[in-house]
């Protein structure tokens, strides 16, 4: 095999099979973005520091922007666009919209991709461990507090 | 007050349904799911992705730029250099006096940059990548020039930023009201403080600011989605720039990913963009990198207060104070000499001082252009009023809780007028405060102090009290510059009731966050008698709507009063026209009507004497031939909230500059590590009064964000410059905002004090005024009083600030004096 | 922002890796990407050929041979902190694991990464120095092991050449040894600003400090002055002067001074940590 400048890669995202052709240098947000136009995922710094960019890559939370499209060659995504069912949300979307964890919204995308992380190896976490699986995520609207408080509603089944 | 009714400024009497209720808010659905629609999402066939090529000096001469090697680049559309924007545009308008006015502010730098990251020209693909890649063939010849750092240093004009203007000083004048000399003869104490400092950071939205531009050839018409939070402004600088009519400039926004006052000043940017769609005929896109955003978007003011001298009764009356105020707003002023102005909001903070003197002075810098951030102005000059508070409690050993209710305004004084006229319309600062001790358990601080201190930590307790003054009265900037020809406020919306029925409304306000669609439904449902789902407002702003006005836009805490109000305004035009449409089909009197429940019906009447909404909406717009020829119903209607605020007085820098003052009483517990300097902070409480809470849950999320960027600035945010003018945290790596783990357990509790002078009592409140920055510093200096008592001068303590302190008390102590008679 | 224009290739065999590697002076290796991505994207380093490892399944093996825990250069930290095998073994490794950035950052990232990278505000440089461990590298000539003393050697820069791959890093059964890790960070957590590791076993002690160096500075002198008394009084007593022996960098989070003490207080906090876990 020999280095190549770009390749067609193969994706499944939110279940469905997207082929395409991509420089190697394309970072995975933009190909979700703009190759694949889902659009939920956002891109809010330059370091890999924000978290906006959170997908699930093969069960696993990840930053979408420190990864480019072709290491995701045969890779499995979620995306928030994956999370609601025929445009029922879940009961951590829910939650978020009834505990007021959202304000703006833009950091919510991320948010939940590493909450629905959590939530799946951890179905009942503490106020501490929901800190930390969420620690990658900043948000500048809400300073957090509803947001841990709406994840640890769905943990404890109150939502 | 009656919790079901609200008496309004107009004395007519609200029925709060849905007004006062966390109701679903509407925006949530579509952002959960990842639908939200932010500028850089909208997709035009053909757009060019467009990258800035910016100055790696802080100050330069700019010998040459060769954009060939960049044009030649297969997928380049084009370039635009500084040299094309000063033939194709006029400079911005300055707001100040000279010689501020005569800066000229260019889109792009033109023979000259001013401040590291300053763009200098443009390149435009056929994607972000080849974007990038071509600015990097751009090749730009600078000379450097010395660089200007610190804004004392400027105001002496050895070197000159603005040569057109001749001197750094971009305004200065003295603000005297009473007699502070007399004061300071009369004074018991006299506490003199050489030196404070408030630093320079921002509330970094995390979506950063940018737009899609299209050009229409036949009409001249630009189109900008983009995320400008106050596009009345924006159109203002632009057009004239631009030598077009202001409706050529549509604003379109929907989703905005926080803005916090940094999306005030992107006309330059948007300037280049129009420029560009212009020149190559197709759609242009820029999305600002976080890099650029910290660089080169805007920074929240940085000031200086120097020899403050503060007069003290014996028994811990304040009676006045006197300041040196050096304001730098970096290489460009552009909106921020109003900050010269504004701070006069709040000239005595929470206290009853009536003799001030405020000697202001602001001047240019080699630093990135200052614009209004998340407190604007006043979060300065209360962080000072809080410091001094603070300073002089512990100087004379004054207990800091006693020393604050002796001097806060009292309820019992509201509505309060100011030394400078400003009148405080409600509020109950003492009551929020013990709120707020009781929430930090105030009561067990001894307690913490022993606990603390046996795991060799330093406890500290400290209060920040803060206005969040909201609805300017643009008038404020006559003080600043008598010919300018802008005063008073206003804000429109729509309100309509269509064919089959369905309530529309469109806002002025360019929300990013604060939930206004949700909010303002509530507000016309109780005024038309409906339920909020029925209510759809339009998502976002768009000038073509016409339902803005010269000051429309999301900013300056005013929002619950001025947009609310124009909704208020808007929804009794519609509401009194249903009412007459109704009885005249019922033939009934106006009187015999009530709107409820999506009907309009007679009082009491039979279930027939009742008209569902769409029967009202299908007559007017299809079935209208048998209303007489005097009546005339549209069931549409536009108003224009104006507060009413007087003419100011120019001479005596006096007058209503502002219409409502919300306030949050913060008190909070440090325990500091003596070996490294860190702090955590161990507990804390925000109390806010904001007036009626027409969404408790919207408020309360603001007082959490308010809080958690004060805190982010109290003790990590920095935007730190070296001599050369470089900026050494120009990005999230270096420039930390708190995350989850940072943020301590926050308590929070609320007054309710109605404000007399809004439409529903509100009073806009989403700035907050740093109160957690005051709070902290406060708790800081409380913890480390037992090492030597130094003073916190600084408004960020980051551990190493922290330390440095630890280990030389003395060298901030020499900046306080205390003089008894 | 974004990356220069690069080739790829994700190989499927170590030989495959280091024959493209070979192939190229400008080919580098791609681990979990965390930091390397993110180098390039703000152009500071422009490889040519990117060498994807991601194929090479038996270095992300986690395992306990001879030589004590082998962990594969492309063990992951969340691999790290998850591990029962280093949980027993050596669960400083765990701990220290799970405080690197955050969650997803911790699900890509990998300790080849981390100290190949041998960025010198990075956790597990110090750490291994503490530990003793040893790095084994793979070349054109061959397989070879490094001391992590000497794996070290200078900002970004360490033993494995260009052309060769770090396959695995092997970390000393503990016997009695207790270990110890200790950092001021930016925000909890976060990046540090000087840190300090310690391993205690047989009345000895390995210290290494983070942050004030190019490399992990080994803190000789204490190590000397403890002479097997790890109470807090000696502890404290040998740290003093440490300061005085290092060169840190200025920066916007610390000066050079406040470093010198923060290394003073980050290694008497690491040395009685790692004292109060030994067993000997």
């Amino acid at each position: 095999m020999e280095p190549v400048a770009s390749e067609t890669i193969s994706v499944e995202i939110n279940g469905e099979l997207y082929e395409r052709e991509v420089d190697a240098r394309r970072l995975l947000v933009h190909f979700i973005r703009d190759d694949v136009d889902l659009t939920g995922t956002h891109i809010g710094c330059d370091t890999g520091n924000c978290g906006a960019c959170t997908v699930q890559l093969d069960g696993q939370a990840i930053k979408s922007c420190m990864m480019l499209a072709v290491q995701a060659d045969g890779a499995s995504i979620r995306t928030v666009e994956g999370l609601a069912a025929d445009g029922e949300l879940n009961a951590l979307q829910q939650s978020f919209s009834d505990h007021h964890a959202l304000q703006c919204g833009y950091c919510t995308p991320g948010m939940l991709m590493s909450a629905s992380h959590l939530l799946e190896q951890n179905p009942h976490p503490t106020e501490e461990e929901i800190r930390k699986a969420l620690q990658g995520n900043i948000c500048r609207c809400t300073g957090y507090v509803n947001i841990v408080e709406a994840v640890k509603a769905v943990g404890e089944g109150r939502s | 007050m009656s919790t079901t009714t609200i008496t309004t400024e107009s004395g007519t009497v609200l029925e709060k349904g849905a007004i006062g209720q966390s109701i679903p808010r509407k925006e949530d659905r579509r952002l959960v799911q990842g639908q939200g629609v932010f500028f850089d999402d909208i997709r035009r066939h053909g757009t060019g992705y467009v990258h800035f090529v910016r100055s790696p000096y802080a100050h330069a001469k700019i010998v040459s730029i060769d954009v060939s090697a960049a044009l030649a680049l297969d997928g380049v559309y084009g370039t635009i250099t500084g040299d094309e924007v000063a033939i194709h545009t006029d400079p911005f308008f300055e707001m100040s006096t000279p010689p501020g006015a005569n800066i000229k502010d260019y889109a792009l730098a033109v023979g000259k940059v001013r401040f590291q990251g300053e763009p200098v020209a443009a390149v435009c693909a056929t994607t972000r990548e080849l974007a990038r890649d071509a600015a990097e063939l751009v090749e730009v010849e600078y000379e450097p020039l010395p660089a200007l750092v610190d804004a004392e240093e400027a105001a002496k004009d050895e070197v000159v930023l603005h040569e057109e203007a001749g001197s750094n000083i971009v305004w200065s004048g003295v603000f005297d009201w009473g007699d502070v000399d007399q004061a300071l003869a009369e004074a018991d104490h006299v506490v003199k403080i050489k030196r404070l400092h408030f630093h320079r950071f921002s509330s970094t939205p995390l979506e950063c600011s940018g737009a899609l531009v299209e050009y229409q050839k036949g009409t001249g018409q630009w189109t900008l989605y983009c995320n400008h939070q106050m596009p009345g402004v924006g159109a203002i600088w632009m057009a004239p720039a631009l030598r077009c009519g202001i409706d050529k400039l549509r604003f379109v926004t929907q989703d905005i990913g926080g803005a916090f006052g940094n999306k005030i000043c992107l006309h330059p940017y948007y300037v280049v963009l129009c420029l560009l769609a212009r020149k190559l005929g197709r759609p242009v896109q820029w999305t600002e990198w976080r890099t650029d955003q910290h660089t080169a978007n805007a920074h929240g003011n940085e000031r200086t207060f120097l020899d403050v001298e503060v007069a003290v009764k014996a028994d811990g009356e304040m009676t006045g104070f006197k300041v040196k105020a050096v304001d730098d707003c970096g290489a460009f002023p552009r909106y921020e000499p109003l900050g010269c102005i504004i701070w006069a909001q709040v000239t005595p903070g929470c206290y009853g001082w009536r003799n001030i003197r405020v000697d202001f002075t602001q001047a240019c810098t080699n630093k990135a252009p200052v614009s209004p951030n998340r407190g604007y102005s006043r979060m300065q000059h209360l962080w000072l009023t809080e410091r001094v508070v603070d300073i002089v409690a512990a100087e004379l050993g004054l207990d800091p809780v006693e020393v604050r209710k002796r001097n806060y305004v009292k309820a019992e004084q509201m509505p309060y007028e100011t030394p400078n006229g400003c009148v405080y319309d409600s509020g109950d600062y003492a009551r929020s405060l013990d709120i707020a001790l009781e929430l930090i358990g105030y009561d067990r601080l001894d307690e913490r102090r022993k606990d603390a201190a046996a795991r060799g930590k330093l406890l500290g307790f400290g209060i920040g009290s803060t206005l969040d003054s909201g609805t300017n009265n643009f008038g404020q900037s006559q003080l600043l510059n008598p010919e300018l020809q802008f005063s008073g406020n206003n804000e429109a919306a729509m309100v309509k009731l269509d064919i089959f029925g369905e309530v529309v409304v469109t806002l002025g306000t360019v929300p990013q966050g604060q939930g206004h669609e949700t909010t303002a439904s509530q507000v016309v449902s109780d005024i038309i008698g409906c339920s909020p789902e029925q209510v759809h407002v339009r998502p976002g702003h768009d000038s073509f709507f016409n339902s803005s006005a010269g000051f429309s836009g999301t900013y300056a805490s005013q929002f619950a009063v001025t947009g609310l109000g124009a909704v208020k305004g808007a929804a009794e035009l519609l509401r009194d026209e249903m009412i007459k449409l109704a009885a005249f089909v019922l033939q009934a009197p106006e009187e015999a009507i009530e709107l409820a429940d999506g009907f309009a019906r007679i009082k009491d009447g039979p279930e027939e004497a009742a008209l569902p909404f769409m029967a009202l909406g299908a007559i007017v717009n299809a079935n209208n031939a048998f209303l007489p020829p005097d009546f005339n119903p549209t069931l549409n209607h536009r108003y224009v909230y104006r507060p009413y605020f007087g003419v100011v007085d120019v001479e005596k820098k006096m007058g209503k500059l502002t219409l409502t003052y919300a306030s949050q009483i913060h008190a909070c517990l440090v325990e500091i590590d003596p070996e490294t300097g860190q702090t955590e902070i161990v507990d804390y409480a925000a109390v806010d009064d904001c007036g009626v809470r027409v969404h408790p849950q919207i408020v309360e999320g603001q007082v959490h964000g308010a809080t958690a960027h004060a805190i982010g600035a109290a003790l990590h945010e920095d935007f730190v410059y070296d001599e050369d003018g470089t900026l050494l945290t120009p990005n999230f790596y270096d420039y930390h905002v708190p995350h989850t783990m940072d943020m301590p357990p926050l308590k929070t509790g609320y007054v309710e004090s109605p404000s007399p002078v809004s439409p529903l009592g509100a009073k806009g409140m989403g700035e907050g005024g740093g109160g957690g920055i005051h709070a902290i510093c406060s708790a800081i200096q409380d913890a480390l009083r037992s090492e030597g008592a130094p003073i916190v001068y600084d408004s960020c303590n980051p551990s190493h600030r922290v330390w440095s302190m630890l280990q030389d008390a003395e060298q901030t102590r020499a900046l306080v004096e205390v003089t008894s008679k | 922002m974004l990356l220069r224009e690069v080739e790829y290739a994700r190989p499927s065999s170590l030989e495959e890796a280091l024959r493209i590697l070979g192939g190229n002076d400008g080919a580098r290796a791609l681990a979990g990407g965390q930091t390397l991505i993110n180098v390039m994207k703000s152009r500071a380093a422009s490889p040519d050929v990117l060498v994807d490892l991601a194929g090479l399944g038996e270095l992300t093996k986690i395992s306990t041979g001879a030589g004590g825990l082998e962990l594969g250069a492309m063990v992951t930290y969340t691999q790290l902190a998850s591990s029962s095998e280093v949980d027993v073994t050596r669960p400083i490794l765990g701990v220290v694991a799970a405080t690197i950035a955050d969650v997803q950052v911790r699900n890509r990232g990998t300790i080849g990464g981390n100290i190949c990278s041998n960025d010198p505000t990075n956790h597990l440089p110090p750490l291994l120095v503490a530990l003793d461990a040893t790095m084994t590298i793979v070349g054109p000539g061959g397989e070879r092991t490094v001391s992590a003393d000497d794996f070290f050697l200078g900002v970004y820069m360490t033993a494995v050449a260009t052309g060769e791959l770090l396959t695995k890093v092997t970390v000393p059964p503990p016997g009695g040894a207790g270990d110890g890790f200790a950092a001021l960070t930016i925000g909890t957590d976060g990046t540090c600003i000087v840190s300090a590791a310690a391993s205690v076993a047989d009345g000895a002690a390995r210290i290494a400090i983070g942050c004030v160096s190019g490399t992990p500075v080994r803190a000789a002198e204490m190590e000397a002055k403890l002479g097997g008394d790890f109470g807090e009084a000696s502890v404290r007593e040998a740290a003093k002067g440490l300061g005085t022996t290092l060169d840190p960098p200025g920066d916007v989070h610390a000066s050079a001074d406040y470093r010198r003490h923060l290394a003073e207080v980050m290694a008497v906090r690491a040395v009685l940590q790692a004292a109060g876990r030994a067993r000997s």
